[in-house]
Formats: C-alpha cells, structure tokens, sequence
C-alpha cells in the first residue's frame, strides 16, 4: 500500500494542477470571470474635483449638486460644525462612501489565501483618520440587517469586466458633504473601482431612501504614487472648548445664522438650495436663467 | 533510451507540471484582428447620455468668478491669463466656443448623442454649444490637419491586462489575460481655450487623453459611463490634470437642446 501511495501521489498531484490550470486568452466583452486588475499600490488623492469640499471644508448652505429631499434639508439647516468638538466625536473615522470623495490617499493591497492564491479580499488604509476598510471577494453573504453598523461597513466585491464592483452595507449614519448633509444608516453603496494605467477612478452609487430622491453618483480619481508610505494616523481627543455636559451644538430651524452667507459670496439665487436633483440635469440651465431673469 | 535518473513516476509528474505551467508563460497575441472598430466593440454606446452634474457644481452650472483657481495645478503663465479673461472681448472675437473645445465640453451641463457614422468613426454630438466631436479608429491625424475646437482624435478599444492567481511554486494555474474594455481616446490639434468657464487655459500643444468606462448600475439596471479625462499641457500645467465625468444613458432624443456656445 505505502508503495503505490509513494508512485501514484506525485502523479495525482500533477493531474490536480492539470485539471485546476485556467486557461490564459484574451477576452473580449465585460465578463472577467476569475480575472482581475491589479489595483494594488499607494494612491495618491489630488482632489482636482470638489476641492474646496473635500479639503479646507465646504460653505454651510453649499448643497448644490445632490440631489436632497425636504427632510435632508431640514437636518442639514440644523447642523453646527462645532458638534465635532465634543470629545466623542473628535476621532470619528470617515465612512466608506464619503472617505472615497474626501481627503487623504489610499493604499489598496490584495490578501490570498495562503494554499490557493485565490483573493480572498481587498485591503484599503485611508491615510485620514486611518480607516481601515476590507472588501471580501470570497463570496461570504452580508450580515444579517440587524448586524452592527460601522463606519466603514460591511464590504463585498465582484469583478465586472475590468470593474471592482464593491457592495457595501451596515453603515452608520453620516455626512455626504461636510456641511451636516445627511446620510443614513439605512443607506447602502455600490461602488466602482476601475484602473485605468496609472489612473485609479472610483464611483459612488448610494442609495439613501431617507434623504435622497435618487442615488447620489459621484466619482473621484487617484493617481498611482510608488514611492508613497501610508502613516500612522493617530488621534487624541481633548477638550477643545468648555462645555456643560450633555449639550449637543444645533441649530433650531429657522435660526442658523450662516445658511445663505455662501449664496451671498458667490452671487448665486438663494431658490437653487431647495431644488434638490433637478439641479443635477443640463435643463437647469434654463432654470436658472429664468431666476436671474425674474 | 538513455535514462536521466528519475523514476518513471517521477518524471510523469515532471512532464504535467512541465505542460501545466504553460499556460502562465502564454502571453496574449498581438495577432492583427480583422473586425471593425464597431464590431469591436464589448458595448453599445450609441444612444443619447444625459451628463449628471454633481461634482464641481459651481464651476459647471454656473461661470465662477473671475480669477477662482481651486483644485487646479496651474502654473504662473496660466494664472497671468486667466486674471486677463474678458468674456466680452471673446465674444467679440468670434471665440465664445473657448470653453467648449474637447477637453471641457462634456464638462459642461450637456447631452451627448452618440452615433456611429461609420465603421471606424464614433460621431459624438453634444447638444450645449452645440459641438460635434468625430473620433476615428483608424486614421491616424496627418501634419497638415487644421486645428480645431475639438481637434483630432484617435481612440482605441483598451485591452487591459488582468490576472490569474496561480497557486504554488511559480503561480500553477494563473497567468496574464486580458479583456476588451473601456474606450480610449487620445486627442490633439486643439486650438487654445478653457479648461473652465472663468478662463482657465489650456495651450494648443496641450493633449488630452480620455477613456469611456461603461457600467449598468446594479441597482437600477440604468446605463452609465464615467469620462475620465487627463489632459497634458506643459506650457499651463504644473501635472497632469484628471477629471471624471458621470453620464447615464436616457431612454430618447426628448430632452435634446442644441444652444449656441456663450463665453459668459
């Protein structure tokens, strides 16, 4: 027995590699099957798009280009930025949507599994706040809906042609903007990662039945940088400013005093705030004819 | 038949991980593919797209003001005229259409038909401003072509380069592949004009280089395609300057609304 074992195993083995071998061909059309791109590397975030946003922080009011409906409105009027000085908020980490179209690189790297070499997920360390993300290409399902939400969520992904299509649910309520634009927990996102060359582009599909009339879709591009090392992002909270305990910075409708400031300082009609996904679409333009005319 | 030493047993499982391993030395083939542009084609873009503006809102719906730069990689020449833009005197030069040229025109608020007008030529017409964009598969620009707004542009089917994880010693199983996707379009022979309304310039040696990535939202099932442009121009920019845009695809022509380029 132990002889025919020590003849025939070898040759098992070579049959198995015969048998599991892909064959390797060009493909046309947009099924990748058990291909893949190579997004792995340290990306580099020039926030060429939505700078002021995504950087030094956008105007209370500024809303435009979302598509909000009346109650999205109604929490953003509410929202005081100095909410992020209390203590338990001082580190709260980027959600996988918004830390997507925000500051900060990104470094992507591929996790295998050690016998199969098969990708079992996706890797992303965001270098603001230090998020962590992980998006699973092993095929487990997503966690049942009461599962708890986090910033980052829960991750899964698939290949579409040349296209990361990565679904992410289980996300805690957040900002789509950093002018208190709501998101909520009952959200979800697809998103879209396409390397093109040196070119890394990510789109946002998210679909918030609470605030929005329809998906928000917005795009950002990064830029391979091999020279890049991600940091260690730590954050410490202090006390930034003296506060009774329990107080939670608002405003009450009706009474934010710095809404309309933006529309003041770029000379834009106050009308476009309320106008929610019709200011998306390219007849607009007539619209806002039509307010500067009347 | 001199022996080489090994067991028969042995030397089968040579010979299997031998043939095995093939397949990851085996490149694709630069055979010559005799299909057309349009047969080429690994999706339909023909159809009108509607461009969905949620990014940069304040520079694409509106001109910004004079002399707004943000998030832009502008060198100091290019600073110098855009502090000079005078959108009076562009329209009395006859070049209102300086931001409508390639490398901002479906930057701005718009509708793209697109068409194939032949076999190796994809029609792009963009209703604001009213601009139609030929991109050609075959034809490579002569020396003697007359620059335009919209130039000159070659474009390509991109065959991306993939890959098979293989498992053990040398990647068994695994290799290089590659698949037919987005459409990439190179562009040159511009005339000068605006990367932005609030005029921003771009050279006439500038290029810009563009890809058209086709996606369903899963969701929705509505057709989509991002823009993604990289436009390269020593003589204004300081890097390569990367934008994307997003489109979706409308179901008819209804909401096509040719208007005249305006500089202001």
């Amino acid at each position: 027995m132990k002889t025919i074992m020590k003849k025939f195993t070898p040759m098992f083995f070579a049959l198995l590699f015969m048998l599991t071998g892909r064959t390797v061909s060009a493909q046309s059309g947009t099924g990748g099957g058990d291909y893949e791109a190579d997004l792995q590397g340290y990306w580099r975030n020039p926030l060429y798009e939505d700078n002021r946003d995504r950087g030094e922080g956008p105007y209370i009011g500024d809303y435009l280009g979302l598509p909000l409906n009346e109650a999205a409105l109604r929490a953003a009027e509410a929202w005081d930025p100095t909410i992020l000085s209390l203590e338990e908020r001082q580190c709260n980490d980027y959600a996988a949507d918004y830390a997507a179209h925000s500051i900060g690189d990104q470094a992507i790297w591929r996790e295998a599994d050690p016998f199969t070499n098969k990708t079992i997920a996706w890797r992303l360390r965001l270098s603001w706040m230090g998020g962590q993300r992980t998006i699973w290409m092993d095929g487990r399902p997503h966690p049942p809906d009461g599962a708890p939400h986090t910033w980052l969520g829960f991750s899964t992904g698939e290949w579409v042609g040349p296209t990361l299509v990565v679904t992410t649910t289980h996300l805690k309520n957040t900002w789509l903007r950093r002018n208190g634009v709501p998101r909520s927990d009952k959200a979800y996102v697809v998103q879209y990662f396409t390397r093109l060359g040196n070119i890394l582009t990510i789109v946002d599909h998210i679909y918030d039945s609470v605030y929005l009339t329809e998906p928000l879709v917005r795009s950002s591009d990064y830029i391979l940088n091999p020279a890049g090392r991600m940091g260690t992002f730590v954050c410490e909270t202090v006390e930034e400013a003296p506060r009774d305990l329990g107080v939670v910075p608002h405003y009450l409708p009706g009474e934010n005093p710095s809404l309309f400031e933006f529309f003041e300082v770029f000379d834009l009609p106050v009308e476009v705030m309320q106008d929610g996904a019709d200011m998306l679409y390219p007849e607009y333009l007539d619209r806002l004819e039509q307010i500067r005319a009347d | 038949m001199r022996s080489i030493g090994l067991p028969r047993h042995h030397l089968c499982f040579c010979m299997c991980f031998f043939l095995s391993t093939l397949s990851i030395a085996q490149l694709p083939q630069d055979e010559p593919d005799s299909r057309s542009a349009r047969e080429m084609a690994p999706v339909d873009l023909s159809g009108t797209w509607t461009s969905v503006i949620a990014e940069d809102w304040r520079y694409r719906m509106v001109t910004p003001p004079a002399g707004e730069l943000q998030g832009l990689p502008l060198n100091e020449a290019a600073q110098e005229i855009m502090n000079a833009w005078n959108p009076e005197a562009d329209e009395a030069a006859g070049l209102a259409c300086k931001a409508y040229g390639a490398p901002n025109l479906m930057r701005l608020p718009g509708r793209a038909r697109i068409t194939w007008e032949d076999d190796s030529t994809l029609k792009i017409e963009y209703d604001n401003g009213d601009q139609t964009r030929l991109i050609h598969f075959e034809q490579m620009p002569s020396a003697n072509i007359q620059r335009s707004w919209q130039g000159y542009s070659h474009a390509q089917w991109v065959r991306e380069t993939t890959i098979a994880r293989g498992i053990g010693f040398g990647g068994v199983g695994g290799g290089i592949g590659e698949i037919t996707g987005p459409l990439q379009i190179n562009t040159t022979h511009l005339r000068e004009g605006y990367l932005r309304k609030n005029g921003v310039p771009y050279s006439e040696n500038a290029e810009l280089t563009e890809y058209i990535v086709w996606r369903r939202d899963t969701v929705t099932g509505d057709e989509w395609f991002s823009l993604i442009s990289a436009i390269d121009d020593p003589q204004y920019l300081r890097g390569l300057y990367i934008r994307s845009s997003e489109f979706r695809k409308e179901t008819d022509d209804a909401m096509w609304s040719p208007r005249p380029c305006s500089a202001r």
